[in-house]
C-alpha cells in the first residue's frame, strides 16, 4: 500500500513533467540563438515577442492569434510566445511579469480589463520592453502603441446599410451584446447614429450577452410578438445566426424575408453565413493581428510608430463575399 | 500506519530499513511531491535572454508564486476547516467577489478608511458564512445545497451593490475617489522594501499558520476533527455540533472575505464577477494536500503543501507556455492521482 502511494505520487509529478518539456527547449534555444546571432553578426537579428491573449475561449481572439501567426510566417527571425490568460486578469498580470523576467524583445497584449493590466504594462515599459496594446486600452498612455477597431463606426455603417437596403423605413429587432461592455454600448450607439433621420424603428431589443442561445430565445419572443419584422441587427454574427435559426424554426418561412445582419465577420462564422445566404451582411471587426506584427518589426528596428492606430472595417454581402468584401 | 512492527516476524535489517524509508516517504509524501515538483521546475525552466539565468529559480519568481496563490491559499485555508468538519463550501468564490466589490465600493465609492473597510468586509464575510452555518447546522440543509444557494445569492448581492458595473475610480459620478485607487491597493501588491515579499503573501501565510496552530492545539480544532470523523458520536459525546459548524462556515467565509480584499487590490478594481470558479481550485488544493473530503482526516499544513504544489505546477506550466488544452488535462490527472493516493492510505 505504501509502495502504491509512492508510485502514484511520482506518477502525478512525472505527468506534469511529460507534457511540459517541448516548449522550454524551444525557448531555451531561442535564448542561445539570439546570443549567437548577436556575436556572429548575422544580418537579421532574432527577436522574441511575447503575446498575452486575454481569453482564447472566444473565436474572435483565436482568429487574432491566427492572424499574428500568419504574419509571423513571413519573418523567420521572429519567435512568438503565446499565452492564454483564460479570462483572468490576475493570470494576465503574471504573464506580463514573466515576459519581463524572460526579457522578451517586445510584448503584445490584448488586455481583459484596463485597470488591472495598467501597472504590469507600465512595469514592462520601465524595463525597456516596448508594448503594443491590442483591441482594449489600458488606463494610462504609458505604452508604445495601441491598435484597435472603431465599434461606433462599425455600428454606424451597419445602420447606414440597413437604411439603404430597407429603403429608409422598416421595423428592426436589435439583439445586443453584453451591454455592460463597451463594445456592446458602442455598437448600439453607432447604429443609432447610422439610422438617425430615417424611418427605421427598433421594435424589440434584448441584451443577449453575445451568446447564440440567448439570441435565439429572444428572437423567438420577438417573432411571436410582431407579425412584421423587416430586419435583425445583431451585435455579433453568432447572435444573428441564432435569430435566423429562430425564424426558421418558426416554420412560416419568415427567415427568407427578414434581413439578418451581424458584426465580426470571422472566416468560419460571419463570412460563411453570408456565403450560405443566412446573413444578408456582416461587418468585419478586425483583429489587428497582422498590423501588430508589422508595427512590432518597425518598433524593434528603432523606427518611430504612431501612438494609436484605428483599424477600418469591411462589409461582406452575398455580392462581394467571393471578392473578399468591400472596405469601408 | 503502524504495520510491520510486530513481534516474532522481524524482517531482515536491510528490508526493514527500506520499509522504514517507504513509511517515512509515505508520511511526508506531500513534501516529497513538492520537492519533486520543485526539481521539475528547475529542470524545465526557461532562461532570461540576456543573463541566461534560470527564471524559475530567481527570487522574484519564487515570491511571485506565493503571491499569485495568496487568494487561492486563503480560500483553501477556510475550505480546509469546512472539509475537516465533513462539509463543503461552494460559496467561497462568490463571497470573494462580493467582498472584493464591497471593499472597493467602501474605499473608492464612499471614501471609507482602509481599516474600517477591512473590518466591514470581514463582518460581511462572517455574516455570509454564519448564514451558511445556520442553514446547514440548524435547518439541516446539505452543505452542498446551502452553499450552492449562497454562491448564487452572494454573486447577486455583489452585482446589486455595484449596480452591475466594475467598481473603479470615477465609475459613478458620486464616487469619492475620481483619479486613483487608495495607496493601500498598490502597497498590498508590491514587494515590501528590503524584505521582497508582498503584504498579500504575508496575510495568507499568517492566516494559514495561525489556523494550523488553532486546528492542532485548540479545543475548537479537536471538536472539528471529532465532528468530521463521526458526527453522531461527537453529538453523543456532548460536543456542540451546531455551534462548531456555524463557527467553521463563518471562519471559512471570513477568509474568503480577506481573499476578496487581496483580489480588489490585485485587480485594482472591485469586480462583481471576481473569483468565478475559484472554489474548485481551493477544493483541489485541499485535496491534493491530502485532506480527505470525507472529513476528520487531514490538516492545515497539508493544505499549505497542496497550495504550494498547485502553485508550482501552474507556474512551471505557465513559464513554459504550455497551451491550455494539455494544461487542463495535466491538472485533472494530478487531482485524480492525489485522490487515489488518499484512498490507498485509507484502505
Amino acid at each position: 500500500m505504501s509502495r502504491w502511494a509512492l508510485v502514484l505520487a511520482l506518477c502525478a509529478v512525472t505527468l506534469a513533467g511529460c507534457s511540459s518539456p517541448k516548449e522550454p527547449e524551444k525557448t531555451g534555444e531561442t535564448g542561445t540563438n539570439a546570443s549567437s546571432g548577436a556575436t556572429g553578426g548575422q544580418p537579421e537579428k532574432r527577436y522574441v515577442i511575447g503575446m498575452s491573449q486575454c481569453n482564447l475561449g472566444e473565436p474572435w481572439r483565436v482568429q487574432m492569434n491566427k492572424d499574428i501567426e500568419e504574419a509571423v510566417k513571413q519573418h523567420p527571425n521572429i519567435e512568438m510566445i503565446f499565452r492564454d490568460a483564460q479570462n483572468r486578469s490576475e493570470m494576465q498580470q503574471s504573464q506580463v511579469r514573466e515576459f519581463i523576467q524572460q526579457k522578451v524583445d517586445l510584448i503584445i497584449i490584448s488586455p481583459k480589463e484596463a485597470r488591472p493590466l495598467t501597472r504590469p504594462v507600465e512595469e514592462a515599459m520601465q524595463a525597456g520592453i516596448p508594448v503594443i496594446v491590442l483591441d482594449r486600452k489600458i488606463e494610462s498612455d504609458n505604452y508604445t502603441q495601441f491598435i484597435g477597431a472603431d465599434n461606433v463606426k462599425i455600428g454606424r455603417e451597419a445602420g447606414k446599410y440597413l437604411v439603404k437596403v430597407l429603403g429608409g423605413k422598416g421595423d428592426v429587432v436589435e439583439l445586443k451584446g453584453l451591454m455592460t461592455s463597451t463594445p456592446g454600448q458602442e455598437r448600439h450607439k453607432g447604429f443609432m447614429e447610422g439610422i438617425a433621420g430615417s424611418q427605421i424603428k427598433i421594435i424589440f431589443d434584448a441584451d443577449c450577452q453575445w451568446l447564440e442561445p440567448n439570441a435565439q430565445r429572444e428572437m423567438k419572443s420577438a417573432l411571436s410578438r410582431f407579425p412584421k419584422i423587416d430586419a435583425v441587427y445583431a451585435h455579433n454574427d453568432p447572435s444573428a445566426h441564432g435569430a435566423y435559426m429562430a425564424a426558421r424554426q418558426e416554420g412560416k418561412g419568415r427567415e427568407k424575408q427578414i434581413k439578418f445582419i451581424g458584426i465580426d465577420a470571422l472566416p468560419h462564422e460571419g463570412v460563411r453565413y453570408v456565403k450560405d445566404g443566412v446573413l444578408s451582411a456582416t461587418f468585419e471587426y478586425p483583429t489587428g493581428g497582422k498590423e501588430a506584427i508589422e508595427n512590432a518589426l518597425k518598433i524593434l528596428k528603432g523606427e518611430r510608430v504612431e501612438k494609436s492606430i484605428t483599424l477600418g472595417t469591411k462589409l461582406y454581402t452575398k455580392e462581394n463575399v467571393e471578392a473578399g468584401g468591400e472596405t469601408l | 500506519m503502524q504495520s510491520g512492527r510486530r513481534e516474532g516476524e522481524e524482517p531482515q535489517d536491510s528490508s526493514r530499513r527500506l520499509i522504514r524509508a517507504i513509511h517515512w516517504i509515505n508520511n511526508y509524501r506531500g513534501f516529497v511531491a513538492l520537492a519533486a515538483v520543485f526539481i521539475l521546475g528547475c529542470l524545465y525552466t526557461p532562461r532570461a535572454r540576456d543573463t541566461g539565468l534560470p527564471i524559475f529559480l530567481s527570487g522574484r519568481t519564487q515570491l511571485d508564486i506565493l503571491y499569485e496563490y495568496s487568494e487561492y491559499g486563503l480560500l483553501a485555508t477556510g475550505m480546509t476547516l469546512v472539509i475537516l468538519s465533513g462539509g463543503i463550501d461552494l460559496s467561497v468564490s462568490s463571497v470573494l467577489g462580493l467582498c472584493a466589490t464591497l471593499f472597493a465600493l467602501l474605499t473608492i465609492g464612499y471614501g471609507w478608511s482602509i481599516p474600517a473597510a477591512i473590518l466591514a468586509v470581514m463582518l460581511a464575510g462572517l455574516a455570509a458564512g454564519a448564514c451558511n452555518g445556520v442553514l446547514i447546522a440548524k435547518l439541516r440543509l446539505q452543505p452542498f445545497v446551502a452553499t450552492l444557494a449562497m454562491m448564487t445569492a452572494a454573486r447577486g448581492v455583489a452585482k446589486l451593490i455595484s449596480g452591475g458595473i466594475k467598481v473603479q475610480p470615477a465609475a459613478q459620478p458620486w464616487y469619492a475617489l475620481k483619479d486613483d485607487t487608495p495607496g493601500f491597493f498598490v502597497w498590498m501588491t508590491q514587494s515590501l522594501p528590503g524584505v521582497g515579499v508582498q503584504p498579500s503573501t504575508v496575510l495568507f501565510l499568517v492566516c494559514i499558520l495561525a489556523m494550523a496552530v488553532v486546528v492542532r492545539r485548540s479545543g475548537y480544532g479537536r471538536r472539528l476533527y471529532a465532528i468530521g470523523g463521526n458526527e453522531e458520536a461527537a453529538r453523543l459525546a456532548g460536543i456542540p455540533v451546531a455551534q462548531t459548524k456555524i463557527v467553521t462556515y463563518a471562519l471559512c467565509a471570513m477568509f474568503a472575505a480577506l481573499a476578496g480584499v487581496i483580489n480588489a487590490c490585485r485587480q485594482d478594481i472591485g469586480d462583481p464577477e471576481a473569483g468565478f470558479g475559484f472554489e474548485l481550485d481551493a477544493i483541489a488544493a485541499v485535496v491534493i494536500g491530502g485532506t480527505s473530503l470525507v472529513g476528520g482526516r487531514g490538516g492545515m499544513m497539508l493544505t499549505l503543501v497542496g497550495v504550494l504544489i498547485v502553485a508550482y505546477i501552474n507556474k512551471i506550466l505557465s513559464l513554459n507556455a504550455v497551451p491550455i488544452a494539455p494544461r487542463m488535462i495535466i491538472q485533472a490527472a494530478i487531482i485524480v492521482a492525489a485522490v487515489l493516493i488518499q484512498q490507498r492510505k485509507r484502505g
